[in-house]
């Protein structure tokens, strides 16, 4: 297999608060190979932004603390880079598309002006104005926006919340990045927009060799975009496994829950399987499987110490003590 | 509860020009009920929204709740309405104060519409964010200092604080995951169980939610409704071509596509400018030609029971 192009490395992050010091990231590990498109999900609040926004120095400090941790994306640990060099390789490298569309957008220039601003520093300003301004409105027109040229003369309030998100996919995919890391890009869209954009990003993946990060709280749309899928619970990641592999042999109790909950949008349903209980407390986590208060295989060792990643074979990993095998054996 | 009659709404654009963002749309909902409003991207589902709260002025049409017009109600009997009307904004990031804690949040309209003070107004805040799953670890918080998702609930949360009777939710879990979705969804059943009066207007793209939440769904298009129905005869046998397309482009976990995606081609039209004829013909797979792009359809009663604006009902009927 060959380097992954991006590696994140036992990272620890915290954050400062009102109320103590709250320990949102723990140890995680995820490496990305060249051309893949990883899937990144988990309960809300996990630490999906978190983790991905603080890979590229984008989670500012104070109040963060990154406490431990490597972040290697093309040779050089992000992590000991300085803001100016992060800001190079954040235009020009890697894209990102966000989940809140509105607080990327200035709402006092038009859509036009600050994707070709973008584009110009995305360049370095090796690009003309003029020319800026017609990739600027190819992008537009790639994303499926209506009568770009118009959209072109708008404020982010004229528009509806899944074209001001098709703006944001089109300023992130002007710079032809290696590696797109887009969180919930398709929330505000209908399906078949949806759709449209999720053949847009494949076709990118595949002409271009983009590798992905695709944060999605919408399975349906992991599956259909993702090689693999790492599930992110508290902070921590249990379980990381190849797509087939998450979805029809699932391991670990957190990652069977979530596929329970989801609705079947084609067939009637009376009640949804939620997971009872809500994510621990941070301030203070527990010491043990963060999982073990919700969970219905809990056992009493679950609490008793960090269950680590297991490999199971075939790029399968697991963080869950049924699995360790001196309990497979017995 | 909620009755709208040829709504419109058009934004200008220039001198003579506007966005038809709503353009003449008839829904009503009796106390009790859960309509979904569904649609493409821009349709106007948050337009018809806003619109029906007041949240900003038609350009026609008429808005009554509880049978009182409001349309062009101002001052006190507006906020008279708004007190037992809420909405649950689509973006909960520029829907909170960045300046208020969650607390604080979600007890400002507690103080500002009833006595509650002290212990009682604290005490009830709490109950209201543990509802929807945000334990007090998260009181203090500032918006900047949760997640998307811990966001909306807290949206969530404000707007259930004065028991509202009528419900504009808009888009209300797209930034939850599915065990967190399933608990607000299920939450918002039980609730609508114990209060047979509240009304909701359920604004979502995810067919499945509305699937789960409404007895009736309104599909909009370019500013119009295209097909209305109950859930069911929605669901089982969709009428007209952009429903069928936007239940066969739903993802399905397990990457199964659910049957033949239908793949709209062409661009999605202006609301600027809409096509002639049935502005979906542009579109269409299964367009017309001299009949579609020249006629506008007109909403008609469907053989599976729904309402369907489409020309190819009268064309299969005959
Ligand atoms: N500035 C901050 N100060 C304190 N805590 C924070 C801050 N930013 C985020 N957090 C906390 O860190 C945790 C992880 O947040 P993050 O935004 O990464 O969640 P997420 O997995 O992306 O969730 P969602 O799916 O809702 O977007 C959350 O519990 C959040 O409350
Ligand atoms: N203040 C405004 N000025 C001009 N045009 C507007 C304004 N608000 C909305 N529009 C336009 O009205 C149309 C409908 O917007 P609306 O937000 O109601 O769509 P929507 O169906 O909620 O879409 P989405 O699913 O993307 O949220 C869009 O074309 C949008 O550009
Ligand atoms: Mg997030
Ligand atoms: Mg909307």
């Amino acid at each position: 297999m060959s380097d992954p192009i991006l590696s994140i490395r036992d990272m620890r992050l915290e954050f400062d608060t009102f109320d103590g010091v709250y320990k949102a990231i723990d140890g995680v590990s995820l490496n990305v190979a060249p051309g893949e498109a990883l899937g990144l999900v988990g309960e809300t609040g996990c630490g999906k932004s978190v983790l991905t926004r603080a890979a590229f120095g984008l989670v500012p400090s104070p109040p963060a603390r990154i406490t431990s941790g490597e972040v290697l994306f093309g040779g050089r640990d992000l992590l000991s880079l300085r803001e100016k060099q992060l800001r190079s390789i954040r235009g020009a490298q890697v894209a990102m598309i966000f989940q809140d569309p509105m607080t990327y957008l200035n709402p006092v220039f038009k859509v036009g002006t600050q994707l070709v601003d973008a584009i110009i520093a995305q360049q370095k300003g090796a690009i003309a104005r003029r020319a800026a301004r017609d990739l600027a409105l190819e992008m537009l027109d790639k994303v499926h926006l209506p009568n770009p040229q118009r959209q072109f003369d708008s404020y982010p309030h004229e528009l509806s919340g899944g074209m001001r998100q098709r703006v944001l996919i089109a300023m992130a995919l002007a710079a032809k990045p290696k590696l797109l890391i887009a969180d919930e890009p398709t929330t505000a869209l209908d399906v078949t927009v949806q759709a449209q954009i999720l053949d847009l990003i494949a076709e990118l993946v595949s002409e271009l060799g983009l590798s992905v990060i695709m944060i999605s709280h919408d399975l349906g749309v992991v599956a259909q975009v993702c090689n693999r899928v790492a599930v992110m619970y508290a902070g921590q990641i249990v379980e990381d496994a190849p797509v087939a592999d998450i979805f029809d042999n699932p391991k670990h109790p957190y990652t069977l829950g979530l596929l329970k909950a989801i609705p079947h949008p084609l067939r009637p349903v009376e009640h949804l399987a939620g997971i009872p209980g809500s994510l621990p407390n941070l301030y203070t986590p527990p010491t043990g499987c963060r999982f073990a208060d919700r969970c219905s295989h809990a056992v009493p060792v679950c609490t008793d110490g960090k269950p680590p990643l297991m490999d199971l074979g075939a790029g399968h990993r697991v963080a869950c003590t049924l699995y360790r095998k001196e309990h497979v054996d017995a | 509860m909620l009755e709208i009659e040829d709504l419109k709404v058009h934004f200008p654009i220039g001198r003579d020009s506007a966005v038809r963002a709503v353009d003449g749309i008839s829904l009503s909902l009796g106390a009790g009920e859960r309509v979904g409003l569904v649609g493409e991207s821009g349709s106007g589902k948050s337009t018809v929204g806003k619109a029906a709260l007041r949240l900003l002025s038609p350009t026609s049409g008429r808005i009554k709740i509880a049978g009182v017009d409001i349309t062009k109600a101002q001052g006190k009997a507006l906020r008279h309405v708004r007190r037992k009307a809420q909405m649950i904004f689509q973006d909960p990031h520029s829907s909170l104060n960045p300046r208020m804690t969650i607390f604080r949040s979600v007890a400002e309209p507690l103080i500002l519409h009833t006595r509650i003070r002290g212990r009682a107004l604290n005490g009830q805040v709490a109950a209201l964010l543990e509802r929807v799953g945000l334990p007090g670890q998260f009181l203090h918080r500032f918006p900047h200092e949760l997640s998307g998702g811990q966001k909306q609930r807290v949206c969530i949360a404000r707007a259930l604080a004065l028991d509202p009777t009528l419900l504009v939710l808009d888009e209300p879990t797209s930034a939850l995951d599915v065990s967190v979705q399933a608990q607000i969804l299920e939450f918002l059943k039980e609730l609508h169980g114990q209060r047979p009066d509240m009304t909701s207007l359920f604004i979502s793209h995810d067919l499945a939610v509305v699937r789960f939440l409404c007895s009736r769904v309104a599909v909009m298009y370019l500013g119009r409704i295209v097909e209305e129905g109950t859930t069911e005869q929605v669901f089982a046998a969709p009428q007209h071509p952009y429903t069928r397309a936007l239940l066969s482009a739903v993802p399905l976990p397990q990457g199964r596509q659910s049957g033949n995606r239908i793949r709209l081609t062409g661009d999605i039209p202006s609301p600027a400018n809409p096509p002639s004829g049935c502005p979906f013909h542009p579109r269409c797979p299964e367009a017309i030609a001299g009949v579609c792009d020249v006629m506008e359809p007109v909403f008609e009663q469907s053989g599976a029971g729904t309402s369907v604006r489409c020309h190819l009902l009268t064309r299969n009927a005959a």
